[in-house]
């Protein structure tokens, strides 16, 4: 670029260059009407900012700040990221923000808000609350050997959530998967008695594949399907099997493919209706196991008889305290009139002695 | 009365608009800036580093232009420009390094390089066309003044970005198609700024901003500047060069 000296002045010259730029430059002994090349140009001086926009700087600095405020502190840690939900009985579930704050922590059910009673959530990490809460549970006696926690992560992001999932369940099983299962997921029951529907899980499960397979080979003549036959003196027909133990099914023979687990009322005699108060099943062989029922077996006669203290009972197998306690009472009537003691003292000799009595006679007859 | 500043900065403050001020402050301080020149050179400014006073010089006047009074003192302020502006300086004549002196001997007895070089200059005809110039540079200097104008001012108001060069560009090409105008110019003063906005879309407080610079080059359009002219051969359409 070629520069036409212009005006010269003792520190600097005016030049015009090719483009029609009037520019000043450094006067390295220029003289008016000299072609110059490879000039030292004036640097501007830098525009002063105006007064208006000063403030508006300041605004911005400050918002900037704020932002930076909210979203490298606020917001990772005092906004709500996500949730754990915590079953072991009491129901529970805190609110987290990303860095694992606890922001809120709520009962889901009775049990919980007996947990969170006076607990104190406030600036806690979640391991340190799911810790107190577990350890809270142990206290109050809601979590003990064999009980199971379920934990429940709930997130948007679906990997900060299994990422969580993970964190809980390691946490929990170092520190009590010795004893308590840790599992993931919701549970599906909330019963206010856990037991009873862990251990139906835990029968459902191995027996359910051979109940529809067996079923209609195993079904003979008088398969009883519920529907079917609805007789409430059906014919009774002893099963050895003992295996009725309270939550069980139908299998075998009379199985009607749908496991009732409420219902006491199976076998041959199944009647679609749960007789509860009929603890009497008719002559001694239904199999059942009739805890109420102490008239045994042998001597089954459709009632049970507390008061029958007299001879023919006896001979039912079965201890019946009160009645050898009539009998003996019986024999004891000599006695008593022979001693000259008190009652009392007389009944509980007399009992003693009549009890190693009969022992001993039972001894020699085997 | 307590005097809470220096006469310097009423005078840097006067140099900042008025060129022949700041031609007497430079005058003024010539000792400061030698004293500067030669801390940051480490030799008189006196032989063989003329141009470092100059650049110096250059720099006093740009941190005339640039000072401010409530950054702080003015001379420390100069003196730091000075002394920034020579080592850019030396940078830039670093690139030159590795060329040689046409000082340096060549070869046998006296002589040196440039003494085997052939004269390409034309003495006789660059003194003519430097005096022809510089002629035309006087009248076309004399007319600014009757428009009340220096060449210092038009420097000024110079458009320094490249799309409002391109602006001036378009009042300047249309300002040319318009004799008339320029006639109106020349006999009334004044810069036909209405006019030449309507007919170029071009702003008017751009037009009014740059109004010395456009009236400088309209002029130099519009008489018998041949030198100058030629001189701006890359303005204008058709006249090849560097239009963009």
């Amino acid at each position: 670029m070629k520069y036409l000296v212009m005006e010269t002045h003792p520190a600097y010259a005016v030049l015009l260059d090719e483009r029609g730029r009037f520019v000043k430059a450094a006067n390295l002994h220029y003289r008016v009407g000299d072609t110059v090349q490879d000039v030292v140009e004036l640097r501007a001086p830098e525009k002063k900012r105006s007064a208006r926009y000063r403030p508006l700087i300041g605004a911005a600095g400050l918002a900037a700040c704020m932002c930076l405020a909210f979203f490298g502190y606020y917001q990772p840690n005092f906004t709500a990221y996500g949730t754990v939900r915590i079953q072991i009985n009491p129901d529970v579930e805190m609110t987290i923000s990303r860095t694992e704050r606890v922001l809120d922590l709520e009962a889901l059910n009775a049990d919980g808000q007996v947990l969170l009673q006076g607990y104190s959530y406030q600036g806690k990490s979640r391991d340190t609350a799911t810790d107190e809460l577990v350890e809270r549970a142990i206290d109050l006696g809601y979590l003990s050997d064999g009980d199971t926690i379920s934990i429940t992560v709930n997130s948007a992001d679906a990997d900060w959530q299994t990422q969580e999932e993970e964190q809980v369940r390691r946490q929990l099983e170092e520190r009590y998967g010795e004893s308590i299962v840790i599992e993931l997921g919701e549970r599906t029951q909330s019963t206010p008695d856990p037991t009873p529907a862990q251990e139906a899980v835990e029968v459902i499960v191995p027996v359910a594949p051979p109940t529809a397979s067996a079923a209609p080979a195993a079904t003979p003549g008088p398969a009883a399907s519920p529907s079917a036959a609805p007789e409430p003196a059906a014919t009774p027909r002893p099963r050895p099997t003992a295996t009725n133990s309270g939550a069980d099914t139908d299998y075998g023979a009379g199985s009607d493919g749908v496991t009732d687990y409420d219902d006491t009322d199976y076998g041959p005699n199944t009647d679609g209706v749960t007789d509860y108060q009929d603890t009497d099943y008719g002559p001694n062989a239904d199999g059942v196991t009739d805890y109420q029922d102490t008239d045994g077996s042998s001597n089954a006669d459709g009632a049970t008889d507390y008061g029958d203290a007299d001879g023919g009972s006896y001979q039912d197998g079965v201890t019946d305290y009160e009645d050898r306690e009539g009998e003996t009472w019986d024999d004891i009537g000599d006695d008593e009139s022979e001693d000259d003691d008190g009652e009392d003292d007389a009944d509980g000799d007399d009992g003693e002695d009549d009890a190693d009595g009969d022992d001993g006679g039972e001894e020699d007859d085997d | 009365m307590v005097r809470t500043e220096h006469t310097i900065v009423a005078q840097v403050y006067a140099a900042k608009t008025d060129t022949e001020a700041a031609d007497a402050l430079i005058q003024q301080y010539m000792g400061f800036i030698h004293s500067e020149t030669a801390k940051s050179i480490q030799a008189a400014p006196a032989d063989g580093h003329e141009d470092e006073l100059s650049i110096a010089m250059f720099a006093f006047y740009e941190a005339i232009l640039s000072y401010e009074k409530d950054k702080g003192a003015f001379l420390p302020y100069a003196s730091r420009a000075i002394r920034n502006r020579l080592i850019d300086h030396y940078r830039t004549e670093r690139r030159h390094g590795n060329l040689i002196s046409l000082h340096t001997p060549a070869g046998e007895e006296d002589r040196e390089l440039l003494d085997t070089l052939p004269d390409a200059k034309n003495e006789i005809g660059e003194y003519e066309l430097r005096t022809a110039s510089q002629k035309e540079i006087q009248e076309f200097g004399a007319q600014l003044a009757r428009f009340g104008l220096s060449f210092s001012d038009v420097a000024d108001s110079c458009p320094r970005q490249e799309r409002t060069l391109q602006a001036c560009r378009r009042v300047m090409a249309y300002g040319r198609s318009r004799a008339d105008l320029l006639e109106q110019m020349v006999k009334s003063g004044k810069l036909p700024i209405a006019e030449l906005a309507k007919g170029t879309g071009v702003d008017k407080k751009t037009l009014e901003r740059h109004r010395k610079y456009l009236v400088a080059i309209l002029l130099a359009f519009t008489n018998g500047y041949e030198i100058i002219r030629g001189h701006l051969c890359q303005i204008g359409p058709g006249k090849g060069g560097m239009q963009p």
